[in-house]
C-alpha cells in the first residue's frame, strides 16, 4: 500500500463496509437495553438464553440443517456423475451440457422459486418439503458439477490410465484412482452447498409452508415484527457457528480453493 | 469404443432429467405459459407495466441501483484484490480469508448490521446527532442509499474473489516489465493489470448485477415499502395477491435486465479481448 | 529371436487423420527397442496402441504370440511409464509401486519385498514414504520405472521418458535405463523424438514418419547408412549434393573436409572434391563450423557444413575468412549414396 494513498483508501473502504455492520451485531447482542439503541448500555447475556430458547428459532434450525444436509447429498448424488461424465467422458457438446449445469446460477433465485410455487406445490399438489428439497437441489446443482470437477480437472488425466495399465478394471480404477482424487473437490463442494443452502432466503420464503420454516425466514420474520437485541444474539450465535465452519475450512481444503472453483 | 461413449450418457441422464423437470421446463413454463393464463396475456401485462409510471420507476431503480452498485463493488472490490493478488506478506492469506469470510454468513445476519447503524436510534444516526451536524438523526434506514450499502456488503466479496482470480492470473514479471521501461505503477496498473485482467472484471461485474438486481433479503429490509424493487414485486405478485401474469411479466423483466447487461459486458470483453 | 510383441498390418485413425499406416512390426524378446520420430510420426500412437489404450482400426496386434488386438489394458500385464510420470498423487512412493500388486493379489511379505526390490533398482529405497508432490522430477521418474517394473511385465513401454527432464539428468538417466533393462532382461520400447537418446539406448530402431516405418535397424547398422533423405536429416547429416553420375549423395559435416588451395595430398584419393566458397566461420566450442557454398550442375548455390575439431587443426592455423576460396572434399567411405 505503500506510495498507493488511494488504492489503500479504497480497499480499506472495502474492508470496513464488509466487517463493520457485522461488528455492530455482535456489540449489540450484549446490550442491557429493549431497543438497538446506540451506544450498547450495559453488559448482558440474556438475549442469547433468549434466542436458544426461543421455540420458532430452535425448530427452524433443526429445519435449516435437514433440508441443507438433505439436499447437499442429493446435489451430489446427482452432480458427482455428470462431473464425471464432463470430465472423463467423450461427449459432443461438452460445454453446451457444463453451461445447462450451471445455469441456475444465472437465472435469477426469485423465478426458479416462483416456477416451482407455481407447479409443484400449486400445480402438483406436492408439499413444501418436497418442493423446497427440488428447489435447493437446483440452486445447489452447479457447485456439485463445477466444485467437484475442479479437482479432477486439475489431476494428471493419464493417472486412470496407468491404474488401467497396472491391472486395475474400470470399476476399481474408479474406486482406487478416480474416487480419491475427486475427494477434496466433494469435500469443498458438499461445504459450499451446505452454506448454500443453510442461508438461503428468496426459494425458502416462496416455499415454505406454515408447518415448515427455515432459519433466516424465521429470523426475517422476526426482524419484521420487532427489532430487539434478540435477534442481534441469534445473528451472534449464527456467526460464531460460521465461523467454526470457516476456520474447518481453511484447515482442510484451504479457503481460496474451495471459492476459486466457482469463478471460471 | 462402443461401451466407452455409451457411459458417459449414462452417468448424465438423471443429471439431466432432474435439471430439465426441477427447473428449465418449470422456469419455462412460468416465464410464458403459466396455468390459467395464456401467453399473450403475460405479453400485454409486460406492455402495460413497461409504460405504468409506478412499475416504470421500479425498473427503474432495479437497473439503476444494480448498476451503481456493480461500481462501487468494483471501484472498492479491484484495490483489495490487486493488493492481495499481488503482496509478498505473510499476512496476505488472512485479508484474503477475511475478505471471503463474509460469504459463509447469512444474508439475513450481515444485512441486519446495517439496521444496526442505520436505525433510527442507530450508530450512524446517533454520531451524527453528537458530531452536531443535526438535532435529531435523519432517516437513513428505508432508503436507496440503505439498499446500495446492503448490496455493496453483499457482493462485495463475490467481486474481490473474482476479480482476484483475474489479477492473479495476469503474470506479476509483466508489472516488472513495464516498471523496467519507465511506467509508473499507476500507469503500469492502467496499461498492463487492469488491460488483461478485463475479461475476469466483466465477468466480476456481471456475477455483481445479476446478484443485485434480483437481491430480495435486502431490498425488503433495508428498503421499506417506499423503495420496492423487482424482487420484491414479484415476491408479492406470487405470495400476495397470486396475480401470476404479472408475476410471469414481472419475472421476464428482470430475467431479461440479467441477461441483457451480462451480454452488453460479454460484447465489451470480446471487443477488448481483440485489442490485448 | 524370439517375438515379445508384433503389429501386423496395423492402421489407426483419428477422423479424416491416418496416425498409423500399415504398420508391420516385430518387437524383439529382451531387447530395447525405440520409436524415433519427429512429433506427429505415429510413435505414440503405436505405443498407445500395444498398450491397449486404443484400438486400432486396421489389422492384429499379438503379445508373446497370443492376439491381443482388443484386449483392454489391465488385460495385458505391460509396464507403461508415462511422459507425466501419471503418479496416483494421493499415495505414497511405496503405495504407488505396490498398486498392480494389490490388484495381482501378491501377499503381504512377499509384495513389500517386491516394492523394495523395484525401488532398490531405481534408488530411491529410502524415499517409500514420501509423496511424488515432494519428489524432483528426475524421482518420480524413477517412481514410474519402479511401479512398471514391479509387476513383471511381459514388456515395458516407456513413452517420451527423458522429455520432462534437464539435459544432464537425461543423460544420465539413459545408461540407468540401460542397466535397468539389462539387469531384468526386460523387453523394452521406448518412444522418443531425440536421436542421440535412440543411438545411445537401442538395440533396435524405428525411424517412423507419417505413420510409417522409414527404417529399422541396430544403430550401428542404421547410423552409417541412413535409406533416404528423411532419415539422413534426423539422424544428423546436413549435406545434400546431387552428382550428376552417381545421384543423390549426403555427408556429415564432421567428414567434410576444408582445404585451402587445391595442393593437399588428401584431395587425390577423396571421393568427393568440389571448390566452394566460405559463407562463415564459427567457433563451438570443441568444433570450429565451417559453412560453404558451392555451385551445383543446375547452377544453383548449396550450402555444406563442416565441422572440424579444433585440436586437430595444424597450429597457427587462422581459420578461414569469408569469402575465402577452398575446396571442400570427403572420403569415399564418408559419403552415403540415397534415393531419388
Amino acid at each position: 500500500m505503500k506510495g498507493r494513498p488511494l488504492i489503500g483508501t479504497l480497499a480499506v473502504l472495502g474492508y470496513i463496509i464488509m466487517i463493520v455492520p457485522i461488528l455492530f451485531v455482535v456489540a449489540i447482542s450484549f446490550t442491557d437495553s429493549q431497543t438497538l439503541s446506540f451506544p450498547p448500555k450495559g453488559f448482558t447475556l440474556r438475549w442469547f438464553g433468549e434466542a436458544a430458547s426461543y421455540a420458532p428459532f430452535t425448530s427452524a434450525l433443526l429445519n435449516s440443517l435437514g433440508l441443507a444436509i438433505v439436499s447437499t447429498a442429493l446435489a451430489l448424488a446427482i452432480g458427482i456423475p455428470v462431473t464425471l461424465a464432463i470430465q472423463r467422458g467423450k461427449i459432443p457438446g461438452k460445454s453446451l451440457v457444463e453451461g445447462l449445469f450451471l445455469s441456475p446460477l444465472v437465472v435469477p433465485e426469485l423465478v426458479v422459486g416462483l416456477a416451482l410455487y407455481q407447479q409443484i406445490m400449486v400445480g402438483l399438489q406436492q408439499t413444501s418439503l418436497v418442493a423446497l428439497v427440488i428447489g435447493h437441489t437446483i440452486i445447489l446443482m452447479p457447485y456439485a458439477v463445477r466444485v467437484t470437477g475442479a479437482s479432477l480437472a486439475l489431476a494428471d488425466p493419464f493417472v486412470e490410465e496407468a491404474a488401467r495399465g497396472l491391472g486395475a478394471s474400470p470399476f476399481k480404477t474408479f474406486m482406487t484412482v478416480t474416487l480419491p482424487l475427486l475427494r477434496p473437490g466433494i469435500f469443498s463442494a458438499a461445504l459450499l452447498s451446505f452454506i448454500t443452502s443453510f442461508n438461503n432466503v428468496p426459494m425458502s420464503l416462496l416455499l415454505q409452508s406454515r408447518k415448515f420454516h427455515t432459519l433466516p425466514i424465521s429470523m426475517l420474520d422476526y426482524i419484521q415484527q420487532s427489532y430487539d437485541p434478540m435477534i442481534a444474539a441469534m445473528s451472534t450465535l449464527l456467526l460464531a457457528g460460521t465461523i467454526v465452519i470457516a476456520i474447518v475450512a481453511e484447515r482442510t481444503v484451504g479457503f481460496a480453493k474451495i471459492f476459486g472453483g466457482i469463478n471460471k | 469404443m462402443s461401451a466407452m461413449s455409451r457411459k458417459p450418457l449414462f452417468l448424465l441422464l438423471p443429471g439431466l432429467i432432474f435439471i430439465l423437470l426441477g427447473f428449465a421446463i418449470p422456469s419455462g413454463i412460468m416465464l410464458f405459459a403459466p396455468p390459467g393464463v395464456g401467453t399473450g396475456e403475460i405479453f400485454v401485462r409486460l406492455g402495460e407495466m413497461l409504460t405504468d409510471p409506478f412499475e416504470q420507476a421500479i425498473i427503474l431503480r432495479t437497473l439503476g441501483l444494480g448498476l451503481i452498485v456493480m461500481a462501487i463493488c468494483l471501484i472498492l472490490g479491484f484495490p483489495i484484490a490487486y493488493l492481495l493478488a499481488r503482496s509478498t506478506s505473510r499476512y496476505a492469506g488472512v485479508w484474503l480469508a477475511l475478505a471471503i469470510f463474509p460469504l459463509l454468513l447469512s444474508n439475513v445476519v450481515r444485512t441486519f448490521g446495517w439496521i444496526v447503524i442505520l436505525g433510527s436510534k442507530g450508530a450512524l444516526g446517533q454520531l451524527i446527532v453528537f458530531l452536531g451536524f443535526a438535532d435529531e438523526a435523519p432517516q437513513l434506514l428505508y432508503t436507496e442509499l440503505a439498499i446500495v450499502l446492503g448490496l455493496t456488503q453483499l457482493f462485495l466479496p463475490l467481486a474481490i474473489i473474482s476479480c482476484y482470480s483475474a489479477v492473479a492470473q495476469v503474470d506479476a514479471g509483466l508489472d516488472d516489465a513495464a516498471r523496467g521501461l519507465g511506467a509508473s505503477k499507476t500507469r503500469t496498473l492502467w496499461t498492463v493489470v487492469i488491460p488483461l485482467s478485463a475479461p475476469g472484471l466483466v465477468v466480476s461485474a456481471t456475477l455483481v448485477f445479476a446478484g443485485s438486481a434480483t437481491a430480495y433479503t435486502t431490498p425488503y429490509l433495508l428498503g421499506g415499502s417506499a423503495n420496492r424493487m423487482l424482487s420484491t414485486e414479484l415476491f408479492s405478485y406470487s405470495a400476495v395477491t397470486v396475480d401470476w401474469a404479472s408475476a410471469s411479466a414481472t419475472a421476464l423483466i428482470m430475467t431479461i435486465l440479467v441477461f441483457l447487461v451480462s451480454g452488453v459486458s460479454s460484447l465489451a470483453t470480446r471487443r477488448k479481448g481483440m485489442v490485448s | 529371436m524370439t517375438i515379445a510383441a508384433e503389429f501386423i498390418g496395423v492402421s489407426q485413425s483419428f477422423g479424416d487423420f491416418l496416425a498409423v499406416d500399415n504398420l508391420d512390426l516385430k518387437i524383439e524378446e529382451g531387447k530395447l527397442t525405440t520409436l524415433l520420430g519427429p512429433s506427429g510420426c505415429g510413435k505414440t500412437t503405436t505405443l498407445r496402441m500395444l498398450a491397449g489404450y486404443g484400438t486400432p482400426t486396421k489389422g492384429r496386434i499379438t503379445i508373446g504370440g497370443k492376439d491381443a488386438t482388443t484386449l483392454p489394458p489391465e488385460k495385458r500385464n505391460l509396464g507403461m511409464v508415462f511422459q507425466s510420470y501419471a503418479l496416483f498423487p494421493h499415495m505414497t512412493v511405496a503405495e504407488n509401486v505396490a498398486y498392480g500388486l494389490k490388484i495381482r493379489k501378491v501377499a503381504q511379505p512377499e509384495r513389500t519385498k517386491r516394492v523394495m526390490e523395484s525401488l532398490e533398482l531405481v534408488g530411491l529405497a529410502h524415499l517409500a514414504g514420501r509423496r511424488p508432490k515432494a519428489l524432483s522430477g528426475g524421482q518420480q521418474q524413477r517412481v514410474a520405472l519402479a511401479r512398471a517394473i514391479a509387476i513383471r511385465p511381459a514388456l515395458l513401454l516407456l513413452d517420451e521418458p527423458l522429455s520432462n527432464l534437464d539435459a544432464r539428468l537425461r543423460v544420465q538417466m539413459r545408461s540407468e535405463i540401460r542397466r535397468i533393462q539389462a539387469e531384468t532382461s526386460l523387453s523394452v520400447v521406448l518412444v522418443t523424438h531425440d536421436q542421440d537418446e535412440a543411438l545411445e539406448m537401442s538395440d533396435t530402431m524405428v525411424l517412423m514418419r507419417e505413420g510409417k516405418i522409414m527404417q529399422q535397424g541396430a544403430p550401428e547398422q542404421v547410423f552409417p547408412a541412413p535409406a533416404n533423405r528423411f532419415v539422413a536429416e534426423f539422424l544428423g547429416y546436413e549435406n545434400f549434393i546431387v552428382d550428376p553420375t552417381r545421384g543423390l549423395l549426403t555427408v556429415r559435416p564432421e567428414h567434410l573436409r576444408v582445404a585451402s588451395g587445391e595442393t593437399e595430398p588428401a584431395l587425390a584419393s577423396a571421393g568427393l572434391a568440389l571448390p566452394a566458397t566460405v559463407t562463415s566461420s564459427a567457433y563451438r566450442g570443441v568444433d570450429l563450423v565451417i559453412t560453404t557454398a558451392v555451385v551445383n550442375a543446375a547452377g544453383e548455390e548449396v550450402p555444406l557444413v563442416s565441422t572440424v575439431r579444433r585440436d586437430s587443426l595444424a597450429a597457427g592455423f587462422a581459420g578461414h575468412n569469408r569469402g575465402d576460396k577452398v575446396t571442400v572434399y570427403t572420403r569415399e567411405v564418408d559419403l552415403v549414396s540415397l534415393p531419388g
